[in-house]
């Protein structure tokens, strides 16, 4: 068996070890989620007099809500933010013992976290579909879509929480700056409003950074609205930044462990 | 009583000079705070761009919402949130005997020992966003009705406080490493919603069980709107309520504390 099956076994043990407490907070957030946006929503539709915006109709906007809370704890993981906490005591010492890579390490242990999500994103999408929707060989195709683009892109954010986190041999602690990353993300994403409701100039700007292609490229995706050349294309892009991430990290990285003290505090 | 202010005076300096000894994540906590204003005042302009009214508010009355739950968040970031954070860790390792033994109430020992210095900035920006709300709004408004909005964020804050604990204090039974506080997170989200776009069910659950909608939106639409006999009624009644639990809640737990760590 090789370093990684264990790795994931026991990220998996972890993830069970509080099974009630895991499937309520699964369940409960998801549905708050949904409920308080699907009120706000029917208030807008209300209150704008249209029945479809931004091609959004009520239904298909409460299927963009269902995605958005499983999907944004696929995208960002669980294991991160421990990193400053292992420098500041002195434990992140281990990682230069292991025989193995440190950001193998890291991946697999945030991408075992988001491949679990991304089975509850599947349960729930293929639950809802059955319930309210139509449940064919497209949407099967769509789902598929969708888990792997959140895949990759859950690879893409594991790089930039590492050059982050990295940033903490510097600078102590950097919780708030994970949370600012968090913020950005979220709402340059489209987490909070889907991106075609932001005006025209602000959509533009907004595609030049990775936030875009976090979220609201993999729930398009999972919705079937994409065409395969923006997959392609939104595919290659995340993928390039994955790249500068990955190479800034590494750059953190060797410089870091000559700043590191191994001591901890 | 006077013992206690005191104890609060040593609570703030301790935890201000505590602050000050990370100072690059000082100013890192202030500009995480920042941004989230940043953000939560954007959603709503952005959303009002597609529609005149969010239930009933036009783009200043929902500003004036607005500052008034980020003035909340910002109260209970700064005197609470680190508190919060904390107590499950203390449940689970057989940390609370320390605060047990003390000659205090373990309750407002653990809820108020850490004020978060960095918040504190956060929260004269958050009030600077919330007057300047409130000079923006078109409408006329009176002194006494600014006291009497005050007076609710703060009596908001404790509800918000109340419901924080009920979710995390059932680490004394779970055992789990932070309760139920992710799902706090999330259900705060009907606090930063105006509550009129709650009906049924929903409208039940966040105006009486899970009081989000008093915390904020109540005390907006008491200013905006005026204030009405069975509005006040019900903010009183659900909040002493809500307290009565938590402190039932409270010693609940402690009767099933065994003090050995997990």
């Amino acid at each position: 068996m090789r370093w990684w099956r264990f790795v994931i076994a026991s990220e998996v043990r972890k993830i069970l070890a509080f099974r009630a407490d895991f499937w309520v907070t699964f369940i409960g957030q998801t549905c708050i989620q949904i409920f308080i946006a699907r009120s706000l929503w029917l208030a807008i539709f209300e209150a704008s007099g249209k029945t479809v915006m931004e091609g959004y109709t009520i239904g298909t906007m409460t299927l963009y809500y269902l995605i958005v809370p499983i999907g944004s704890k696929m995208l960002t993981g669980e294991n991160m933010g421990f990193l400053s906490r292992e420098i500041y005591d002195g434990t992140f010492n281990r990682y230069l013992l292991y025989p193995l890579s440190f950001f193998h390490y890291k991946t697999i242990t945030f991408l075992t976290y988001s491949a679990f999500y991304g089975l509850q994103l599947a349960i729930a999408f293929i639950g809802y579909q059955l319930l309210f929707g139509q449940l064919t060989v497209n949407e099967f195709i769509h789902l598929s879509y969708g888990l792997f683009f959140f895949m990759i892109a859950s690879y893409t954010y594991c790089n930039i929480s590492l050059f982050i986190e990295l940033i903490s041999i510097w600078a102590d602690n950097i919780w708030s700056l994970m949370v600012m990353a968090r913020f950005l993300c979220f709402f340059f994403g489209g987490a909070y409003i889907p991106l075609s409701f932001f005006p025209g100039p602000l959509q533009s700007v907004i595609n030049f950074t990775p936030f875009p292609y976090l979220i609201s490229l993999p729930i398009n995706a999972m919705m079937g609205k994409l065409h395969f050349n923006e997959m392609i294309l939104g595919l290659l892009i995340l993928l390039g930044w994955s790249v500068i991430f990955s190479w800034l990290s590494r750059r953190l990285w060797n410089k870091g462990q000559y700043a590191y003290s191994g001591v901890g505090i | 009583m006077k013992r206690y202010v005191r104890l609060y005076l040593f609570f703030l300096q301790f935890s201000f000079s505590k602050a000050l000894e990370f100072r690059i994540d000082f100013f890192f906590r202030i500009a995480m705070d920042i941004m989230y204003y940043v953000v939560n005042i954007a959603l709503f302009k952005v959303l009002l761009l597609h529609t005149p009214f969010i239930a009933g508010w036009g783009d200043d009355q929902m500003m004036v919402f607005v500052g008034c739950y980020l003035l909340v968040d910002a109260i209970n970031m700064t005197v609470f949130s680190t508190n919060m954070w904390w107590l499950p860790f203390y449940i689970n390792r057989g940390e609370l005997d320390y605060y047990l033994i003390r000659p205090v109430s373990p309750l407002f020992f653990l809820s108020l020992r850490e004020f978060s210095a960095n918040s504190f900035i956060n929260l004269i920006i958050a009030s600077c966003f919330f007057f300047y709300s409130l000079f923006n709004y078109s409408q006329e408004w009176s002194i006494s009705s600014l006291f009497g909005l005050v007076i609710l964020l703060i009596n908001g804050s404790l509800i918000y406080y109340c419901i924080q604990m009920l979710m995390i204090l059932p680490v004394f039974w779970t055992q789990s490493a932070r309760g139920f506080i992710d799902l706090f997170y999330t259900l705060g989200l009907a606090m930063e919603r105006p509550d009129r776009i709650f009906k049924g069910w929903l409208r039940v659950l966040f105006t009486i069980f899970l009081p989000f909608a008093l915390i904020a939106s109540f005390p907006a639409r008491v200013f905006l709107e005026g204030a009405d006999f069975s509005t006040m009624i019900h903010l009183i009644l659900v909040s002493s309520g809500l307290w009565f639990i938590v402190l039932y809640v409270w010693k609940m737990g402690l009767k099933n504390y065994s003090s050995a760590s997990s």
